[in-house]
């Protein structure tokens, strides 16, 4: 890891893909962060910041399998004929998911095979950013992969949600959907939010924080209602 | 692991072969001597890629960032030095080959241990081989992974070396193929699957890990060099119980399983010979023309495949066979719905990631 570090400290051109600062290299769990930020800012969709207002199935939640095949995949290779005629130059891929339009990309991997599971999970966690699924402010109950990703002082938590999922474990991405639908129906204010999941203002505020594409996600819903960025 | 056998026909049994890199993996089926006293002996072990080498090399941390700022260099110096686009050398992929370049050749920590008063670093091969490593993949156009001698390829690290054919990205999806058959009826998970013209072992070991232990394949290639390398990947992934390799062309070595295969898979060499020339140069200067070269029209490798997969298939066995594309793919389908009337089903063409019509596959009636 280490040498590896010094190795993209010093290629910027390489760095640049796959982490945002130089001092998160010596620390995995940054490392972690980065890759998630990097997915949302290099392999975001095309067609920008686009939210898509779903009243359909919660996509999120389909298994692998079944996400895939509502996708196109695609390769990044050049035109000609392909196949043994070519050394491979890049393993990249491409996955549009259709019914959003939702793309997600990975280059960095060696196989094209494990650029397409990184693509799977970017696209998860597109989603869950990008897809708005209605809720219903007034009769607002909590699903539990939301309050497992809540602190253990929410009043709102029982027994049975379990410790704390963190922002670095696959099962925080429905519940940080779930969590981003209760701000977008409370207009991004975070102290209605908190009030619904029985946490103080400031203790959302630091859960938001703890995900830069969750962070991302709640302030460019603030900036469209002329609300200040969380810090 | 069937070179052992050949080598003790041929070695006094005094002398064990210890150098050979899986002499320890047992064969199940000892081949049969059939190849002539004047086929040269190869007695060199397929070769160990860079990441599995012990780090049994040191330099000093600022040595290896001069190596690493030379090789960057190198590598940002070949954008205006091509003429030719489609063949030419592109920094940014050159860039990320050196990063794996490096994650295979640098262990991953710094010694704590300082060597006349700095930091020193573990390396699996010397500084002077790093140099001369990068210097053969941008100067001689030396594949990358015949450089780091290896190729990923799905989930696994496959071996290869010079003489073997690099498992290209778009067959990856043979096994994918394979899988759905199998997924959709549990009887081609317990029969005899073939792969021929293996090459590095590639999709025989991707299917051996779909089928999961019940079946059994048999890959073949006529080139002793990719019975080695196959051999080597097969007991590496320790699938020596399920996977066999024979040396020999195509069916040749699979007499005894005439009408018995339930599935046969193949990427045969389809470049048609007068494109051989024209080749990028990674692939034309370095790679086997034996797994490249396909004959005029680049299909007599695959024409015999389906005339054979008609004799070796037992009823509802199933085939998918690479090809160069749309074309000769319509020339195989054509074929079989021609000349092999009434023997094949459900014959279909694939095609791959980008669009063109790659596979060639159907069921034996």
């Amino acid at each position: 890891m280490a040498v590896a570090a010094l190795f993209h400290a010093r290629f910027p051109l390489i760095a640049r893909r796959t982490s945002p600062s130089s001092v998160s290299y010596y620390c995995p769990r940054t490392l972690e962060f980065s890759h998630r930020l990097q997915s949302i800012i290099c392999f975001s969709s095309s067609d920008g910041d686009d939210i898509v207002v779903s009243e359909g199935p919660n996509y999120v939640k389909y298994s692998d399998e079944d996400l895939m095949k509502q996708c196109k995949f695609e390769t990044f290779r050049v035109s000609g004929p392909g196949g043994q005629h070519r050394n491979k130059r890049d393993s990249a891929v491409r996955l549009k998911h259709l019914p959003t339009g939702i793309v997600a990309q990975a280059v960095e991997d060696r196989s094209q095979h494990k650029n397409r599971a990184s693509a799977l999970n970017r696209l998860r966690t597109l989603l869950a950013i990008k897809v708005r699924n209605k809720v219903d402010i007034e009769a607002y109950s909590p699903p539990p992969e939301l309050l497992q990703i809540l602190p253990p002082k929410s009043t709102i938590r029982t027994s049975s949600s379990g410790s704390q999922i963190g922002p670095n474990n696959p099962k925080f991405v429905p519940g940080m959907q779930a969590l981003l639908d209760v701000i977008s129906a409370s207009d991004g204010s975070i102290a209605d939010s908190a009030k619904l999941l029985g946490l103080s203002t400031g203790a959302l505020s630091r859960l938001i924080l703890s995900h830069d594409g969750l962070r991302m996600a709640v302030n460019s819903m603030r900036a469209a209602k002329g609300m200040k960025p969380l810090k | 692991m069937i070179r052992n056998f050949r080598f003790t026909s041929f070695l006094s049994a005094a002398k064990p072969l210890t150098s050979f890199a899986c002499s320890s993996s047992p064969a199940r089926h000892p081949p049969q001597f059939t190849s002539s006293a004047s086929t040269p002996l190869r007695i060199t072990p397929p070769k160990t890629p860079l990441f599995l080498r012990t780090p049994s090399h040191a330099a000093p941390l600022s040595e290896v960032l001069k190596w690493q700022d030379w090789a960057k260099d190198l590598a940002s110096s070949v954008k205006n030095s091509s003429t030719k686009s489609e063949d030419s050398l592109d920094s940014i992929l050159l860039l990320r080959e050196l990063k794996w370049l490096t994650e295979d050749s640098i262990t991953d920590d710094i010694t704590r241990r300082e060597l006349g008063g700095e930091k020193s670093v573990k390396l699996r091969a010397s500084l002077e081989e790093l140099y001369e490593l990068w210097r053969e993949r941008i100067v001689n156009r030396r594949p990358f992974q015949y450089v780091v001698g290896c190729e990923h390829w799905r989930d696994m690290v496959l071996c290869v070396e010079e003489g073997v054919l690099i498992p290209r990205p778009e067959t990856e999806l043979i096994v994918d193929l394979v899988e759905e058959v199998v997924r959709r009826d549990d009887w081609f998970r317990r029969g005899v699957w073939a792969d021929l013209g293996t090459g590095s072992g590639a999709i025989a070991i991707g299917v051996g890990r779909v089928l999961g232990g019940c079946g059994r394949v048999i890959a073949t290639d006529v080139s002793p060099v990719a019975v080695a390398v196959a051999g080597n990947n097969v007991g590496r992934y320790e699938l020596q119980g399920m996977i066999e390799i024979r040396e020999g062309s195509w069916f040749e070595p699979l007499k005894e399983l005439e009408g018995k295969l339930v599935g046969l898979v193949s990427n045969p060499p389809y470049i048609p010979s007068d494109d051989i020339p024209g080749l990028q140069a990674e692939v034309g200067r370095h790679e086997p023309h034996l797994a490249l070269d396909g004959g005029v029209d680049g299909t007599d490798s695959l024409f015999h495949l389906c005339d054979g997969a008609s004799r070796m298939l037992t009823s509802g066995g199933f085939f998918a066979f690479e090809t160069n594309g749309d074309k000769q793919s319509k020339m195989i389908v054509d074929y079989m719905n021609s000349d092999l009337k009434n023997i094949f089903s459900d014959v279909k063409i694939v095609s791959d990631f980008a669009g063109i019509g790659r596979f060639v596959t159907g069921f034996r009636l």
